[in-house]
């Protein structure tokens, strides 16, 4: 019954092709978008460019609220709407499109605990450092997330988010950790990713996968983006091939819109 | 400093074997939980990288990827495999009522036995809403599909990744091995009326009798045996005599026995509970709590 429906759907999903004007939004470029949502959307970005499939970049100030799940970023694509990354690489992956298919058992067992090994660290820490961090939150994170709206919907949306996401850290453990803590953690997982990486070029050597991607996203948005203290950027730039993962990337696949990157320089 | 947690650490392996028998007297485990839990470490992966920073390395044969795999592979146990094992033992209606809170009925003094259980349900179904970002999540079949979906594709995942190897990194346990055996011995113990996670799990062959294996090496059943002997003959290839791999022996039934405790009540939510039923503990655990270090 339901597996039936699932199989239906992925059949009528790989009829159709990729067409040209699949979009991905995401929150408005200069004045709204955070850390951790740059973050998710470059990685995006970055595994549909591997995968050579185009996609337009709309920024929206109500992306979040369009998204099926409330994360951004998403697509729309023919008149399907998917969001992040693990659901779009499914997607993909169902359309033809993949990254990983040449791997092996352990190496794909390994991808998929690397993933989560970002996820589970390095966007955690985004959202901590940005939320749960008085200073960066009143300075940085309140004033972004709210500036398309007016008083006194602004204060009210920006509060409002700012206790869900320090109930969930609360939920995970991480409420009572300092910042110290984090940029610790921080520090750890990026050892491990210059670890795992090694000298090769990408994580599966010659070829990139959506762990490249994601790996990248973080890493080029935490590089790329102005917070309170430069400690956090700090930790990466001290792990010179993780520096040259990101150029690379950043040089093969968005060298014609090094401008357009969402740069998301924050003072 | 160091030392005094060395000498703790290093009496730790003898207080922790004569406790517990984990599947027998969780109460028992509280206490040695409590002394961990003083560094204020709530997760068990935090508990491996604190133990590596001070220096208590069972893994310092792995190599530098080997290490970074363990970190990644302990994510993915604590994203896609700990939120089913939750639901399945203190949200599935079933599995809840028919074996968690009667073990609790049945094992914890009054009038805690009807007033925790319900309390740790609460706050974990709390907690699952909170961490899949849905706060009108209701436990049925559309979050069990979804947990389950996760678990299964997780506990594939380490099969593949085990292969034919006897432990992850080879020859010799590991950090990563203890961390897994935590996580998936429950299952393979506990009968669950909803066993579907007990189902994939058996059919992985590999992974069951990865756990039998440590099961049988670390916890051989009902015996009483000295804890001091017990430590030493934990060598499984390997000299027993090298000073090193002595040291690391012990390290590592600790480990087994900190990872499947902690296993099994962080599944229990005895961890999250900031106040612990303190009067459970036995008396001559004591004497541990007042080191502080």
């Amino acid at each position: 019954d339901s597996l039936l429906g699932e199989v239906l759907v992925v059949e009528l999903n790989t009829a159709e092709p990729w067409p040209e004007n699949a979009t991905l939004y995401q929150p408005l470029r200069e004045d709204q978008i955070l850390l951790s949502d740059c973050a998710s959307s470059l990685a995006v970005q970055a595994y549909l460019r591997m995968c050579g499939l185009p996609v337009r970049v709309c920024c929206r100030a109500n992306a979040e609220y369009m998204s099926p799940s409330g994360k951004v970023p998403f697509i729309h694509v023919g008149n399907q709407v998917v969001s992040e990354l693990g659901p779009i690489v499914q997607f993909t992956k169902a359309k033809g499109h993949s990254l990983s298919d040449g791997l092996d058992d352990v190496q794909r067992a390994e991808m998929k605990a690397y993933m989560e090994l970002v996820n589970n660290m390095l966007l955690t820490a985004e959202l901590y450092i940005q939320w749960c961090d008085d200073t960066t939150s009143s300075e940085i994170t309140r004033p972004r997330y709210s500036s398309p709206y007016s008083w006194p919907l602004n204060h009210i949306l920006a509060y409002q988010k700012q206790w869900e996401v320090r109930r969930k850290m609360n939920a995970i453990g991480w409420a009572g950790k300092t910042l110290e803590q984090v940029y610790e953690d921080v520090s750890q997982c990026c050892q491990a990713l210059s670890q795992r990486l090694g000298t090769q070029p990408y994580f599966f050597n010659k070829q990139p996968t959506e762990l490249d991607a994601l790996v990248f996203g973080h890493l080029f948005t935490i590089l790329t983006t102005r917070l309170t203290s430069d400690e956090l950027s700090e930790k990466i730039k001290s792990y010179s091939n993780l520096l040259s993962f990101c150029r690379r990337i950043e040089q093969t696949y968005f060298e014609e819109s090094i401008g357009k990157l969402p740069l998301g320089v924050i003072v | 400093k160091q030392s005094k947690a060395y000498a703790k650490f290093a009496g730790a392996p003898l207080k922790v074997h004569k406790i517990t028998n984990p599947w027998r007297s969780p109460t028992g485990i509280l206490p040695a939980l409590k002394t961990r839990e003083e560094g204020s470490f709530s997760q068990p992966s935090k508990i491996i990288i604190q133990l590596r920073k001070q220096k208590y390395n069972a893994d310092y044969d792995l190599s530098a990827k080997e290490c970074a795999d363990t970190l990644a592979f302990v994510s993915l146990l604590e994203e896609k495999l700990l939120p089913a094992l939750i639901y399945t033992h203190w949200v599935d209606a079933k599995n809840y009522v028919d074996v968690t809170r009667r073990w609790y009925a049945e094992n914890i003094p009054f009038p805690l036995n009807f007033l925790l259980p319900n309390r740790i349900h609460g706050r974990q179904l709390e907690r699952l809403r909170l961490v899949r970002g849905d706060p009108t999540l209701e436990p049925g079949e559309q979050l069990e599909k979804e947990l389950y979906h996760d678990a299964l594709e997780c506990m594939t995942l380490l099969s593949q990744r085990l292969g034919s190897q006897k432990f992850f990194f080879g020859d010799s346990p590991s950090s990563l091995d203890a961390y897994v055996f935590g996580h998936l011995a429950p299952l393979l113990k506990i009968k669950l009326p909803n066993g579907k996670l007990q189902q994939h799990l058996n059919s992985l062959d590999n992974l069951r009798q990865f756990c039998t294996n440590i099961l049988v090496l670390y916890f051989p059943s009902e015996s009483r045996e000295a804890p001091a002997k017990k430590v030493s003959n934990h060598a499984d290839g390997g000299d027993f005599d090298n000073e090193p791999h002595k040291r690391r022996n012990q390290i590592l039934s600790v480990l087994f026995a900190v990872g499947a405790m902690l296993g099994y009540a962080f599944l229990s939510g005895i961890i999250t509970i900031k106040h612990t039923p303190a009067r459970l503990e036995e008396p001559h655990v004591d004497e541990e709590e007042e080191e502080e270090d």
